[in-house]
């Protein structure tokens, strides 16, 4: 349900994306950061849907706060002459690493558990076979 | 409760990832779409950076130019004065030729008539009295002389052969004798006429002389020298 929600979504972002109009370059670093951010925040919102401890609010407002924060960071780092924006993309990569390794770990772990179980099934059926 | 709560993350993951991607997309679309190159859209320090590089350049194509130019000049000075010092041998050699006798001339001057007198007894012009006359004009700084229409160069002879012909530039020549001296009028005269001059000894003897000043607008012509003026054993 929720892997059907996530694909429509993107779908429907793609076709209105392609579509929309074009922004000035000079904006396209702080949309660049912003991108990072609300990816971020959307890994980290599947991770907390299978670690069943998501929370519409927070999701929210991390989606749009980091996003903002990022844009302030990447603005204040010009205007400071240092590159900050790299300071958020670094945590932010670095956030997404974690949420997916959850994610990964999660999924690995239900697929083994299957295998697992297959198995038992199969070993207990043949167990009754032979005991048949 | 729990289904509700599965119908919220739903949609909100939906509407997430929505915003996502359309955002990515429109960041992808830029940044294919932007010619990196052109001013318009390009950040104040890559436009810093640019220009500095410009100037650069300006800086030193200018440095090329003015090197070249200098070069032109240099070259320029070198033609002016190759035309100067080609100008001034050039005017040496007309100098040079018109002292040698090469050109006609014309110019202030006297002319001296001497004709052969019939008289036995006074005899002939003869060559010494052509010379002695040549001598006195040169004497008083004649610059051209010439006799009968034949220049009077420092090659020049003025001969008798056989007691009976003048030769002048070995051109045999007859009464009457024509001298044309160029210079100065005052001069030439005087150390021709006046007491003791060699006119005045030959009209004392008996000969028909006579002395015609050149006017300003009769000047005195003298041609040039028609022989080739051969070097065989000078170097």
């Amino acid at each position: 349900m929720v892997l059907f929600a996530i694909i429509l979504g993107c779908l429907l972002g793609a076709i209105i994306g392609i579509n929309a109009p074009m922004i000035s370059y000079t904006y396209s670093s702080y949309l660049a950061i912003a991108i990072i951010a609300a990816l971020d925040s959307v890994f980290g919102g599947i991770a907390s849907v299978i670690n069943k401890k998501f929370d519409m609010k927070i999701f929210i407002s991390g989606f749009f706060g980091n996003a903002i924060l990022a844009i302030l960071l990447t603005v204040l780092g010009q205007k400071l002459n240092v590159d900050i924006y790299l300071a958020a993309i670094v945590v932010f990569v670095w956030r997404m690493f974690m949420n997916l390794g959850t994610i990964r770990r999660y999924y690995v772990e239900k697929w083994t558990d299957q295998l697992v179980k297959k198995k038992e099934n199969k070993e207990e059926s043949s167990q009754k076979q032979k005991e048949n | 409760m729990k289904k509700k709560g599965k119908l919220t993350v739903t949609i909100t993951m939906g509407i997430a990832c929505f915003a996502l991607v359309m955002v990515m997309f429109m960041q992808f679309k830029i940044v294919s779409e932007t010619d990196i190159t052109s001013i318009e859209t390009m950040r104040e320090e890559e436009l810093r950076t640019e220009l500095a590089n410009w100037k650069d350049k300006y800086q030193e194509a200018n440095n090329q130019y003015e090197e070249k130019n200098q070069k032109l000049q240099e070259y320029k000075d070198k033609e002016a004065s190759n035309a100067e010092s080609s100008e001034l041998i050039q005017k040496e050699l007309d100098q040079v030729n018109v002292v040698l006798g090469k050109t006609d001339v014309e110019g202030e001057g006297i002319t001296i008539t001497l004709k052969d007198s019939d008289d036995v007894e006074v005899g002939k012009i003869t060559s010494d009295n052509l010379l002695s006359i040549v001598n006195a004009l040169k004497l008083a700084g004649a610059e051209a002389i010439s006799i009968n229409e034949e220049r009077i160069i420092n090659m020049s002879d003025i001969v008798t052969v056989n007691l009976t012909v003048i030769k002048v530039n070995q051109q045999r020549i007859l009464s009457p004798y024509i001298i044309k001296a160029i210079g100065n009028q005052t001069y030439l005269e005087s150390s021709l006429l006046g007491n003791g001059g060699y006119i005045d000894q030959l009209k004392k003897i008996g000969h028909d002389v006579s002395i015609e000043k050149s006017t300003k607008n009769n000047k005195i012509k003298i041609p040039k020298y028609n022989k080739e003026i051969t070097t065989k054993y000078m170097k």
